[in-house]
């Protein structure tokens, strides 16, 4: 069947418009850093406050029973009376690390954070609302131009590496607003957009490819599985790198101010949280992703079999699909080791997602092999 | 694990000059290429095995060594899950308020009524219990720790499925031109790669003839040349003498027959010659393969070797042009892969091929040693045209093409068990990060005002999901609903977690660990939340002692230190 070219070009209309929109959202994130008056780390949950009174009512017997030492957010949090949701304060600070869950009521099950107080969901303030809505409608026209790509060419729209970037950087914001909503991680918007703009514009520009049919290799229901896979896999490990490299740069700021030293980004930084939570958020990305990594390394073996006759044959690909799986093994096994976990298992995670970029990138451009999408040798 | 973790990282990085430089198990002719431009590199990076890095001895050595590492770590930790499987959860320890998570509350239950519904609560969890006088403990989760274990085996399973596929296993090419036939023995089999123990009677006697191959390209637009549809049509015989069967065989629909599986990786022309020899006698008559050295418009070169022609022997290297068409620079080149114009342009040689010298020579080289080149003026030739050979040496006429299709052949038994080993991992992977391990202990004791004292303590190893805080609050709402409990004196739900195996042995069993250099920070009076309970609309009990509550700071200056993980965020607006 032939390409419908006006569908493939209003495709190309919608990716245009979904990175503008990424762009304005960056610019709103920033401008909700700039402006947006925002308590220091370790504050309660933004939208505890409001939460909270109908939680405290139900639940007031538990209560705040942390902030030893008179740590500052703690302490603060208790006075409220209010603080269902209290973080504690800066990790290694002396007798912090406690604060009272009196939002406990609220937290019905143990399931998922979806069990929290749907109250607090949701982005407060001007700006951050702007930003979070310019981001979820770009994410529909994303998903849009995907999807039209793949009706112009009848088939699935994922075959070559401008689709791919495309596909996976709409994984990496659906991510990106899913942790946003369930954790609340609104922090986050600025740094996972930045990167995704970036990509978008290279793939607009440089790496543009018209639609077209897929070579004979690709023409199979695998490329749904294994590809699929893949670019969810990314999506996530995209989120955890960026959340990684906030994790190492608060820490530092947070170790130069202990030490008395300057730290001219902790200005920044006091935008997000303590460490210790970016590197929670950072190790769950990395386990929601590993076993879809996994899966899609398995799914692309089960494939070769079919197209190349045989599931593993070292070919570039396959290499570096299962360094970056033993990277990202080595980091879970580091979190999992005394002495290694935080700065180290960081750097470990950062390293495999090298390793994975290498893998999209590096491998796709300088080193040939049959995943080249070259087709048959 | 740090032994495992120093060679998994060393298997990584043992496997990077495998993807950066060629290999020969890959891509022979690029090896030869590297020789060439890196004349005096090459042959050191041959004696490092770094052509042939996966089957290198030090990639065994590690690969080895990571299987011992990994064998030796799992066998011991099955013993010991069944071991603790078996055994009851420790008991209590006496100070409930120093575990990551804690509450206490009084009620007018006795305590041992008390302590039979906390039982009975934590049993409708499907908690593990353990009583004892004035307290129950209760563990679950050990399907962590199956799912772990099933996840390490399972790789050990999968490499050693690698290896009864290379050992049991081989893997043979073809090369089959339309309307030829093969049987599947190693003399018939261009290239053939059996397993340490496989012999040619191994071999499943399946027979093939390819009776027609069909290439379909993109004819236009900015993805011209591209290939859409390769179809090979082929009758086979799945047993000597047995019935024959058709198949249709296409870039991803493998034949199996026998388990066997027969693949198309290659296709490519085969131009038609007769050569009549200077005797006047027909010395050669059919096609030639031709390999494609340009993949996108199928440009294909290859040699015909005439051995029994007369008086001398000869030897044509050819170029084979599909889509024939004169480039802007004046060039004859091939334009597009499909046979629009097909061309062939030729040099001949006379001479001695040296075929008789007994060493294998390749069927797509000519070795020119012993032969001289005809003055002969290259021309392109169509179908039907002839080149007259001067000297006297003969005449060969270009026919037409063929086509032709590169098979590859394998049979590999560890197959299906490494299938099954990568499923069995994944599923472990996933119950292992699903699941979390956790205790939980209760307390209960007559308090002086005549009330029971009831305590809560409870923690989780690697909750690495994080969640174990809400479900240890929510098994304290339960209870407490159950118990009717006055009021919470104090309650602490902190970072639930100990993340380290260490901390959680086993071995280690009545001894709880909990996270070190726990101290007493500040102890609390409790009215103020007191004030608005909801149900009882009591006012706060006048005999409210303090609670004690108690802040964990952890042994590791890294271990988050965080009130409720499912909150990720620390900002506020005002
Ligand atoms: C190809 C090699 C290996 C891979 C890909 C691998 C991967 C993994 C993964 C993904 C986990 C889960 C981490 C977690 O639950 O936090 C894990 C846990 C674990 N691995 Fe491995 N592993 C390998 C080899 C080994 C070896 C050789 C050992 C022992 C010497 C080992 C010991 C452990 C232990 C003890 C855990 C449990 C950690 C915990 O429960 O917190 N692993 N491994």
């Amino acid at each position: 069947m032939p390409v419908n070219t006006t569908l493939a070009d209003f495709s190309n209309g919608l990716l245009l418009s979904t990175l503008i929109l990424y762009a304005l959202a960056m610019l709103c994130y920033a401008s909700d850093f700039a402006f947006a008056r925002h308590r220091v780390i370790a504050g309660t949950g933004e939208a505890d406050a409001g939460a909270a009174a109908p939680e405290a009512a139900a639940m007031p017997e538990l209560v705040t029973a942390g902030a030893g030492s008179g740590s500052a957010p703690a302490s603060g949090a208790s006075q409220a009376g209010a603080a269902s949701l209290a973080i504690g304060g800066r990790q290694g600070s002396a007798g912090a690390g406690t604060a009272a869950v009196a939002g406990a009521a609220g937290l019905t099950s143990h399931g998922g954070p979806s069990d929290n107080a749907p109250a607090s969901r949701w982005p407060s303030g001007f700006w951050l609302r702007l930003a979070f809505g310019l981001t979820c409608t770009g994410v529909v026209l994303h998903v849009l131009a995907i999807l039209t790509r793949g009706l112009a060419e009848h088939r699935v729209p994922w075959g070559n590496m401008y689709e791919f970037i495309g596909a996976f950087t709409c994984m990496a914001v659906l991510v990106l607003i899913a942790a946003s909503v369930w954790y609340r991680a609104y922090y986050m918007g600025l740094f996972v957009l930045l990167p995704v703009v970036l990509a978008l514009g290279i793939d607009l520009t440089w790496i543009y490819t018209p639609a077209g049919a897929l070579v004979p290799a690709l023409q199979s229901y695998w490329i749904a599985i294994h590809v699929t896979a893949m670019i969810v896999a990314i999506g996530l490990f995209i989120f955890g790198a960026v959340v990684t490299t906030l994790y190492l740069l608060t820490d530092r700021s947070q170790r130069r101010l202990a030490a008395g030293l300057p730290s001219w980004s902790a200005g920044i930084w006091r935008h997000l949280p303590v460490p210790s939570i970016l590197d929670r958020l950072s190790y769950r990305s990395v386990l929601f992703g590993f076993p879809v990594w996994t899966f899609g390394v398995m799914a692309g073996a089960i494939w070769a079999d079919h197209a190349w006759g045989r599931y593993w044959g070292w070919d570039p690909k396959e290499t570096w699909s299962f360094i970056t799986w033993v990277v990202y093994a080595m980091f879970l096994h580091a979190r999992a080791t005394a002495g290694w976990r935080g700065r180290r298992a960081a750097w470990i995670h950062l390293a495999g997602f090298a390793c994975l970029m290498f893998n999209v990138i590096g491998v796709n451009l300088w080193i040939t092999g049959l995943h080249s999408y070259a087709g048959m040798s | 694990m740090r032994t495992a973790l120093i060679l998994l990282f060393l298997l990584a990085l043992a496997s990077v000059p495998g993807s950066v430089l060629p290999q020969e198990g890959i891509d022979p002719s690029a090896v030869t290429q590297y020789y060439q431009s890196h004349p005096s590199l090459a042959p050191i990076l041959d004696r490092l095995s770094l052509f042939n890095v996966f089957s290198a001895p030090w990639f065994a050595a590690i690969y080895l060594l990571l299987f011992a590492s990994l064998a030796g770590c799992v066998l011991p930790r099955t013993f010991r899950l069944v071991g603790s499987a078996r055994q009851k959860p420790p008991r209590a320890p006496s100070n409930l308020g120093r575990l990551p998570a804690s509450a206490t509350y009084t009620t007018d239950l006795a305590p041992a009524a008390a302590l039979d519904s906390a039982a009975g609560l934590l049993a409708g969890r499907r908690f593990r219990l353990h009583r004892g006088d004035g307290w129950v403990s209760a563990e679950k989760g050990y399907l962590r720790e199956v799912g772990n274990l099933l996840f390490h085996i399972a790789l050990l399973a999968l490499l050693l499925s690698v290896g009864l596929g290379g050992v049991f296993g081989y893997k043979a090419n073809r090369l089959l031109i339309v309307g030829q036939g093969f049987a599947n023995t190693p003399t018939d089999l261009d290239v053939f790669r059996p397993g340490r123990l496989v012999s040619p009677s191994d071999l499943q006697p399946f027979s093939i003839n390819l009776l027609s191959f069909r290439a379909e390209y993109v004819t236009s637009g900015p993805q011209l040349d591209q290939p859409i549809t390769y179809d090979a049509a082929m009758s086979y015989r799945p047993q000597l003498g047995g019935p024959v069967k058709h198949y249709v065989l296409t870039v991803n629909h493998p034949l199996v027959v026998d388990n066997v599986s027969v693949y198309l990786i290659g296709h490519g022309y085969a131009p038609i010659f007769k050569v009549t020899d200077g005797t006047g006698k027909v010395a050669w008559d059919g096609p030639v393969p031709f390999i494609p050295v340009q993949q996108t418009t199928l440009t294909s070169e290859g040699v015909v070797k005439v051995p029994d022609a007369q008086p001398y022997q000869l030897g044509f290297a050819g170029v084979f042009l599909p889509s024939a068409a004169v480039s802007a620079n004046g060039q004859l080149e091939s334009v597009f892969p499909g046979p629009l114009n097909p061309r062939v342009s030729l040099v001949a040689f006379k001479g001695n091929l040296g075929m008789n010298s007994g060493e294998p020579q390749s069927v797509y080289t000519l070795d020119t040693g012993g032969l001289k080149r005809l003055p002969v003026a290259p021309r392109p030739l169509s179908a039907g045209q002839s080149v007259k050979l001067p000297e006297g040496a003969g005449t060969i006429t270009y026919l037409g093409y063929q086509q032709w299709v590169s098979l590859a052949i394998t049979y590999d038994p560890g197959q299906l068990p490494a299938l099954a080993s990568g499923i069995a991992a994944l599923a472990g992977l996933i119950l292992s990060f699903l699941v979390r391990r956790r205790r939980v202990f209760v307390r209960a004791v007559s308090g002086p005002d005549g009330g029971t004292q009831v305590s809560l303590g409870g923690l989780a190893r690697s909750d690495a999901a994080g969640g174990f805080d809400a479900e240890f609050a929510e098994l304290t709402r339960l209870l407490r609903a159950e118990h009717d409990g006055r009021s919470v004196q104090a309650s602490r739900i902190g970072d639930g977690t100990v993340d380290g195996p260490d901390d959680f042995d086993d071995r280690e069993r009545g001894r709880l660990a909990v996270p070190a250099a726990l101290t007493v920070a500040a102890a609390t009076a409790t009215d103020q939340a007191s004030t608005g309970e909801s149900g009882a609309g009591e006012p706060p009990p006048p005999e409210a002692r303090p609670a004690v509550s108690r802040t964990a700071e952890t042994a590791t200056p890294e271990a988050p230190a965080v009130a409720n993980p499912e909150t990720l965020t620390g900002r506020e607006e005002e």
